[in-house]
């Protein structure tokens, strides 16, 4: 019975990553025929972009504070206070931006396309879509794939900036670091290409698609039982924070 | 269809947003913003060596930041930085003899500009040059000072051998350095135990070049740095005789283990300010 049981999840979990693949190329080759509904993509920007601006705006507000008034605290201890800029940056930089904004981005936004497909699918929406020749996966979709995947790097870099800013807040104005110090030291370690690119945009742009695939593919194949949508609403934010601290493991492995 | 405008129109804010945040990062954090606050004035200075001086440092007059190190760059044709510092207007009151020194914070910190009054009338204007400056102590230097490291002796000119007698020799190996004043003069040839005095024999090569080394001079093991390797100083004594092949060397100085010096940096440093190591030339065998 276990043995039974347990082959049958790793064949569920192996059937549901290659179901999740070949969702993801049929997004791909939808993704032409989704332009004529642009629109649709931009609302949607708005929905899982935007809207999350003031959650990331807050969160790397307070992640930069702590990391400013933690470092400040460790560093003081080698009289190495000058350094909390940079390591601030880094920090914020090569993983705290990009992961915590993902972690937000799957629980604020991926969530709700899950849900809002979801129930699209359970209130027959999509059927319906599908009897009007509509293409759901051009319509539905494809606009909150494409939307995800353009709002995390933003969203990642407003977050980061926000870090920095919440980092210098308390480095400078409240502890009292030198504020050319501060930026000098930053500006003298900080690499564009390791830090910035490295680590805010190629690791956020992963992080959007694996986020908005997700979020998406859970929603689109949820059972339409209220029951389905809310295991489907779970599941997305299991599968993208585990998803999202793996991948993040070994994007920093290539990228270093 | 008002509403959907307004999507487009808070979309493209967000992604406005979003590249702005993301200019920021590239460019003010990364490579240095030359943004100075405030109005301010530029003067010149001209360092030996700036250590680890920063562009955007602060300067600083009795400890108080006047401005930043606005520039520096390599001389034309000469062995000097050029540093151009940015002074906040407020301070025009600068006399044009003051002294330009670079300072660390700390051991570990960050290093600065300081600038000490000097007494002259005239101040110093815009463009103006600190003449009398005084470059970074490079903490290799310093460690050097206090600890006589250095490089390894040539041994072009042949050597001679001289022995000398310690109590302990730590972890000293042959072929370690012979140093006089920091100078490598030449290395340990061999280390053997007394079987019969229950001490260590050390025999020294030192160059042929260094035979005027008075024979009253004492031979020390000493350690490069916190955790360097060992080496064998020697410290010249006032003798007119010169050390000769063969010769032993009579004061010697042992080995200073780091728990002793830590031992009694602890005691003497609660009953009185002396050096923690008693002076190099205590001399006799401990």
């Amino acid at each position: 019975m276990s043995v039974a049981s347990s082959e049958n999840i790793v064949v569920r979990s192996l059937s549901q990553i290659g179901d999740c693949g070949l969702f993801l190329l049929r997004m791909l080759a939808a993704i032409p025929r989704s332009m004529r509904h642009y629109r649709e993509t931009i609302r949607q920007l708005w929905f899982v972009g935007a809207m999350s601006l003031i959650i990331i705006m807050v969160c790397g507000l307070f992640v930069g504070m702590v990391l400013g008034l933690q470092l400040y605290d460790v560093l003081s201890i080698f009289g190495g206070t000058s350094a909390t800029g940079t390591v601030v940056a880094i920090a914020i930089y090569r993983e705290l931006g990009p992961v915590v904004t993902a972690l937000l981005f799957a629980g604020r936004a991926g969530t709700s396309v899950t849900a809002e497909i979801g129930l699209m699918r359970a209130t027959d929406q999509i059927a319906a879509m599908e009897m009007m020749a509509v293409d759901p996966i051009a319509y539905v979709a494809v606009p909150r794939f494409l939307a995800g995947v353009i709002a995390m790097p933003l969203l990642t870099c407003v977050f980061c900036a926000l870090g920095i800013f919440g980092g210098h807040l308390v480095g400078v104005t409240w502890l009292g670091i030198d504020n050319g110090t501060f930026w000098s030291n930053m500006t003298a370690t900080v690499e564009v290409v390791k830090d910035v690119v490295n680590g805010v945009i190629w690791k956020s742009v992963v992080f959007g698609i694996v986020v908005s695939l997700i979020a998406v593919f859970q929603g689109y194949t949820t059972p339409p039982t209220s029951e389905g949508v809310a295991y489907a609403t779970t599941r997305t934010v299991v599968a993208s924070s585990i998803a999202i601290l793996a991948l993040d493991f070994v994007l920093t492995a290539f990228l270093m | 269809m008002s509403q959907r405008q307004s999507y487009a129109v808070g979309t493209g804010l967000f992604i406005v947003l979003g590249f702005a945040a993301l200019g920021y990062l590239a460019t003010q954090t990364t490579s240095v913003a030359n943004s100075s606050r405030g109005p301010s004035y530029t003067v010149e200075a001209h360092f030996a060596n700036i250590g680890q001086l920063k562009e955007r440092a602060p300067v600083k007059v009795a400890g108080v930041r006047i401005g930043q190190v606005q520039s520096i760059v390599l001389d034309p044709g000469k062995e000097t930085a050029d540093v151009k510092l940015a002074i906040d207007k407020r301070y025009d009151q600068i006399p044009d003899d003051s002294i330009a020194t670079i300072f660390t914070s700390g051991l570990l910190g960050d290093q600065y500009v300081g600038v000490r009054y000097g007494t002259s009338k005239k101040t110093l204007a815009d463009g103006g040059e600190l003449a009398l400056t005084r470059p970074a102590q490079q903490l290799e230097e310093m460690l050097g000072k206090f600890f006589g490291a250095g490089g390894v002796a040539d041994n072009l000119g042949g050597s001679y051998v001289v022995k000398a007698r310690f109590t302990n020799v730590g972890a000293l190996s042959v072929g370690a350095p012979v140093k006089m004043a920091g100078v490598a003069i030449g290395s340990v040839q061999s280390i053997n135990a007394d079987p019969v005095k229950l001490d260590a024999l050390v025999t020294l090569a030192i160059d042929k070049r260094y035979n005027q080394i008075p024979d009253d001079s004492a031979a020390a093991v000493f350690t490069s740095g916190l955790i360097g390797t060992q080496y064998v100083a020697i410290q010249p004594g006032g003798s007119p005789d010169a050390l000769k092949n063969g010769d032993e060397m009579v004061l010697t100085q042992s080995a200073m283990q780091i728990e002793d010096l830590i031992g009694k940096f602890l005691v003497s440093g609660s009953s009185s300010g002396k050096p923690a190591d008693g002076g190099k030339t205590d001399g006799g065998k401990h």
